[in-house]
């Protein structure tokens, strides 16, 4: 503002200068010519013309009378927000409530839906998998993979990587790093357009597509990893690097910025796949399987792509021998690399939340329109005066549109700042709902969108007011004598509509919010089968290749939770592969059956959450057990092996009308050549996977007796460990300690993640949770401004109807009619908004259905409060302004003038 | 205020219908060198013989709208009686719309000329 007047006071100086200098040379002449001083002043002057004429003519050529003009409106309207800070405060709170919510949603949305993958035209790269009777897999054995390759015309290239999600350790210059280590196919870079910025990539082999088989043991690095573990040395290729104990020589290092596979908190290291001669099978269990991504030819649709490789499949799937193999590959899915990334249901969701912000947004711009438009009644006098001196109706129009800008471009800022704000709160939910690392702050785009839609806001809320007064007449106004003159019954009804408006929009989003509520409140009370309160849990990182030949269970595991089970408050301790509810670490389990019976079909098609854990784990859940016994302390490396199973899965293998006592006794797992396991007992069903989903077949095994020389040794003890903890301590204090125990078993346990079981649950209410609390928050700002809307427009109505309504009540009228008057004007506003709400509301609940648990998108009950809690707001909003109607006294109402 | 802006406006008119000739003949003047707006006002007087006595209320806009069309450019320099004072220089561009619009000028004259039975040749002898 004041850059922008001292820019044109400068240059209307530089413009006096000229025509001083014009003077100076003038009277110069005059006096050398032999004229008195004073003469020949008097003479340039005369000779010069209208000084003031001249300089005015000069700089309206230049268009800088326009540009002033523009300054002087903006001047003028800061002014007047500085002289109602009432109205300003109003109107820039509401802006930036409604900018805030959607530069909020925008952001998120944003980074989880509008990434750009950094990779060469990444719309190009696809995910390829096979599907069938038991649904998709993610993975895929190498001979499959080739003959995609080989055959497809759709695609230029297909490459391989094992996506291992598990904790690496990378032996570094200061200690063990945690990385997440995949193995890849040696073109995948090269598929992904990119290659290492320092040495080269793995190299193939000329005929078997594998590495070379010198390759195997090398690796390659990416840039986070170079710099912070290595210091960015620039001597590093070459060097010999331990990886989870096994020795690596680094050929390259990536670019900056790149990673594969995309997410993920971790740093990132690649080793390359080497073909063995497992590959050459397709022998379940056995073989090795890899996830395929691969590259579309430029102008092949995806979709083309998809029923190529379902051709190629068919034939692809008769390499299975086994009838049963077969029907689980028999199909094909192909999906955009960028959209695996994000689940349909949490775009959807998404989505859902953005739109309820730009709702809000909406609605706040309503309200801002219905203010302005009041503002510019009582300011026709103003206008009429303005015009009537000579501005023309564009000027009129344009000074509107500037005090509108200045109170959205303020509103902006503002809202920026709730933007990040709102993001900041629900920072946790949205980094485990959404997978998102990095802080989340508002990037170019969001605040690119957030000045278009402050502009637009400006507009909107302006333009109906600026042109509404450009358009009246000067005279009508001038002649009336108070701001009581009243305005004609066509802006009543324009400001009844968007109050209306108004009263729809909210209704919609609080309905929305009401469903969620609900949800919540249903998911709150479905019983999880196990206790939660006062559980501490370490999701431990462990560093098994330091146990490699060694037994971890008693070297690693058994000394740790003795140790923790005597800190003091400790009542008990436990360690399971994963708690119920976790998301970090998933195992499943099926059987190989032969045979084609009924049951024989069942016990195939089970797959069932394999869990070891510890016997004590019943003491720190408390669950309980519908038949026989759970692990205890008799179960050991040397007694019989024992498992223990739930209903659900009782109900998968033997089916759903057999008593689970007779599962008791069950031969399913075999531990070792000899060692095979019985069923001791079955647990209660309880939520382990999800809260809103049913039990799911579950089989434990019990740690202490999980062996070295068990089959499943390595999976079972070596990937993921959870250590739970019942005490009644707070966890801000045992956390430390449990840290430091973790720290003295182990150097690498200290990385561990703590929570709580509490917080795990509420974790997994999950994107209930969020949408619930962003919808509360978006919810309540509606109906607040709402329920200021009708206020706003009933005062209004007031003050220009005091002197009809004192005339009413000095001719008789009841003191309860005249507030039944006003009254009845919320009423009708409000049924009619609630009318058209409602239908609204049932429309878009549709899109809220995949968050919805235990309660229909269009209750009755959920739409009958929201719609009575907004009609009880928006009567008490009319109370106020009703009831001073029918306080107006006659009197002083006429003589008002 | 109305009415003045009505006058403004006939002062306007007045101003654009001299436009061309006067962008013409200033431009004209900067071909033999840089000069001030006092300087060019004299060239003009002098060469014209004291027949055209151009206004400053016409001369600067008409500068200053030389300006903005990158027909001349300027520059703060002294005089030699040590005033400091802007000077115009004419640019390419504008030498070439002084060419194009001298040719017009001498069509007008001819045709001028012809449709009043003189040549013009003849009148300025």
């Amino acid at each position: 503002m004041s850059l922008l007047s001292r820019l044109f006071a400068n240059r209307r100086r530089e413009l006096e200068e000229e025509i001083q200098s014009h003077l100076q040379m003038a009277i110069q002449d005059r006096t050398d010519r032999g004229e008195s001083p004073e003469q020949a002043e008097a003479a340039a002057i005369r000779e010069l013309g209208n000084f003031v004429r001249v300089n005015d003519i000069t700089r309206e050529t230049r268009g800088w009378v326009r540009r002033e003009r523009i300054a002087q409106d903006l001047k003028y309207a800061l002014r007047q927000l500085r002289t109602s800070p009432g109205f300003a405060i109003t109107v820039i709170g509401t802006l930036a409530l409604g900018l805030g919510a959607t530069g909020a949603m925008f952001t998120v949305v944003d980074r989880v839906l509008l990434r750009s993958l950094p990779y060469e035209n990444a719309q190009q790269i696809v995910e390829i998998k096979e599907a069938g009777r038991k649904g998709v897999r993610d993975a895929a054995p190498f001979l499959d993979l080739q003959q995609w390759r080989e055959r497809s015309h759709t695609l230029s290239d297909v490459a391989f990587y094992s996506a291992n999600k598990h904790v690496s350790f990378l032996e570094g210059n200061t200690g063990a790093t945690q990385v997440v280590a995949p193995r890849v196919s040696a073109n995948l870079f090269a598929l992904l357009g990119t290659h290492p910025a320092i040495g080269r990539g793995f190299e193939v082999q000329p005929q078997s597509e594998s590495v070379r088989p010198q390759d195997a043991q090398t690796m390659i690095l990416s840039d986070t990893v170079w710099r912070t573990v290595y210091g960015s040395d620039a001597n590093i290729l070459g060097k010999a690097i331990k990886l989870n104990g096994e020795s690596y020589t680094v050929v390259g290092v990536m670019p900056r910025g790149f990673t594969f596979p995309f997410g993920g908190a971790n740093p990132v290291v690649w080793t390359p796949i080497v073909l063995t001669e497992a590959d050459a099978t397709r022998i379940e269990e056995v073989i090795p399987t890899y996830a395929a991504i691969a590259r579309l030819k430029s102008d092949v649709t995806l979709q083309s792509a998809e029923a190529e490789l379902k051709g190629i499949q068919t034939e692809v799937s008769k390499g299975y021998t086994d009838p049963y193999d077969r029907e689980e590959v028999s199909s094909i899915q192909v999906q955009r690399y960028g959209d695996s990334l994000v689940g349909g249901d949490v775009s959807k969701a998404l989505l859902a939340l953005f739109g309820a912000a730009v709702m809000l947004w909406l609605i706040a711009c309503v309200n801002v329109t219905s203010l302005l438009l009041a503002r510019s009644t009582a300011r026709q006098r103003e206008i009429a005066v303005r015009g009537a001196l000579g501005a023309s109706r564009g000027q009129i129009v344009l000074q509107f549109l500037i005090e509108g800008l200045v109170l959205s471009g303020i509103a902006s800022v503002l809202g920026l700042g709730l933007a990040v704000l709102t993001v900041r709160l629900f920072e946790h939910a949205l980094a485990t709902q959404f997978n998102i690392h990095a802080t989340l702050t508002p990037s170019a785009s969001v605040i690119l969108i957030l000045l278009g839609l402050t502009l637009v806001s400006a507009l909107m809320a302006s333009i109906w007011p600026a042109i509404g007064a450009a358009r009246a007449s000067i005279e009508p106004a001038l002649r009336r004598g108070s701001a009581q003159g009243g305005t004609g019954r066509a802006q009543h009804r324009t400001r009844a509509l968007l109050v209306v408006s108004e009263i729809a929009m909210s209704l919609t989003l609080l309905v929305g919010c009401g469903l969620l509520l609900r949800t919540i409140y249903v998911l709150r009370h479905v019983p999880l089968g196990f206790r939660t309160d006062h559980v501490i849990v370490a999701n431990m990182t462990i560093p098994s290749f330091k146990f490699a030949g060694r037994d971890i269970r008693t070297e690693l595991y058994q000394p740790l939770l003795e140790r923790v089970q005597h800190l003091p408050g400790v009542q008990s301790a436990s360690l399971m592969t994963e708690v119920p509810l976790g998301k970090t670490f998933q195992m499943v389990f099926t059987f190989a059956v032969e045979g084609n019976t009924a049951a024989d079909i069942r016990q195939r098609d089970l797959s069932a959450q394999f869990r070891a854990v510890g016997p004590e784990m019943q003491r720190v859940f408390g669950f309980r057990m519908a038949e026989g016994r759970f692990f205890n302390e008799q179960d050991t490396a040397g007694s019989q092996p024992v498992v223990v199973v739930n209903r659900a899965f009782v109900k998968g293998f033997l089916g759903g009308d057999q008593d689970p006592k007779k599962i008791l006794g069950a031969n399913l797992i075999g531990y070792g050549k000899h060692r095979r396991a019985v069923v001791v007992g079955v647990l209660d069903d309880e939520r382990q996977v999800s809260i809103a989903e049913q039990s799911q077949p579950e089989i434990e095994v019990c740690i202490p007796q999980i062996t070295p020389d068990t089959s499943f040794y390595k999976s079972a003890e070596g990937l993921a460990m959870d250590l739970a903890v019942r005490t009644e301590r707070s966890p801000s204090s045992v956390v430390p300690e449990l840290r430091r125990l973790m720290q003295d078993a182990s150097p690498e346990l200290a990385t561990s993640n703590f929570t709580t079981m509490d917080q795990v649950v509420e974790d997994s209410y999950g994107s209930q949770q969020l949408a619930a609390r962003i919808l509360e928050m978006f919810g309540g700002c509606a109906l607040l401004l709402c329920v200021a809307g009708i206020y706003g427009l009933l005062a209004y109505l007031v003050t220009q109807r005091t002197r009809e309504l004192g005339l009413r009540i000095a001719l008789g009228a009841q003191r309860s009619d005249v507030m039944w008057l006003v009254l009845r004007q919320a009423t009708w506003m409000l049924l009619v908004g609630s009318g058209i709400g409602l239908v609204l509301a049932y429309l878009s609940s549709v899109l809220l259905k995949t968050f919805l648990y235990g309660v229909k998108p269009n209750d009755p009950w959920t739409m009958g409060v929201v719609t009575l809690l907004l009609m009880g707001g928006g009567i008490a909003a009319a109370y106020l302004p009703a009831r001073r109607a029918a306080g107006v006294d006659p009197m002083q109402a006429l003589r008002t003038e | 205020m109305s009415t003045s802006m009505a006058r403004r406006n006939q002062y306007r008119d007045r101003v654009e219908l001299l436009q061309g000739t006067l962008d013409m003949l200033i431009l004209q003047t900067l071909q033999w060198g840089p000069q001030h707006g006092y300087g060019i006002m004299q060239a003009l007087r002098v060469n014209s013989g004291e027949v055209l006595q151009v206004e400053t209320g016409s001369l600067y806009p008409a500068l200053h709208r030389l300006e903005r069309q990158r027909w001349v450019r300027s520059e703060w320099k002294h005089t030699e009686s040590k005033q400091r004072a802007k000077y115009y220089q004419i640019t390419a561009v504008g030498k070439k719309q002084l060419a194009s619009d001298l040719s017009r000028w001498q069509r007008i004259v001819e045709a001028i000329g012809a449709v009043i039975g003189r040549d013009p040749r003849e009148g300025e002898a």
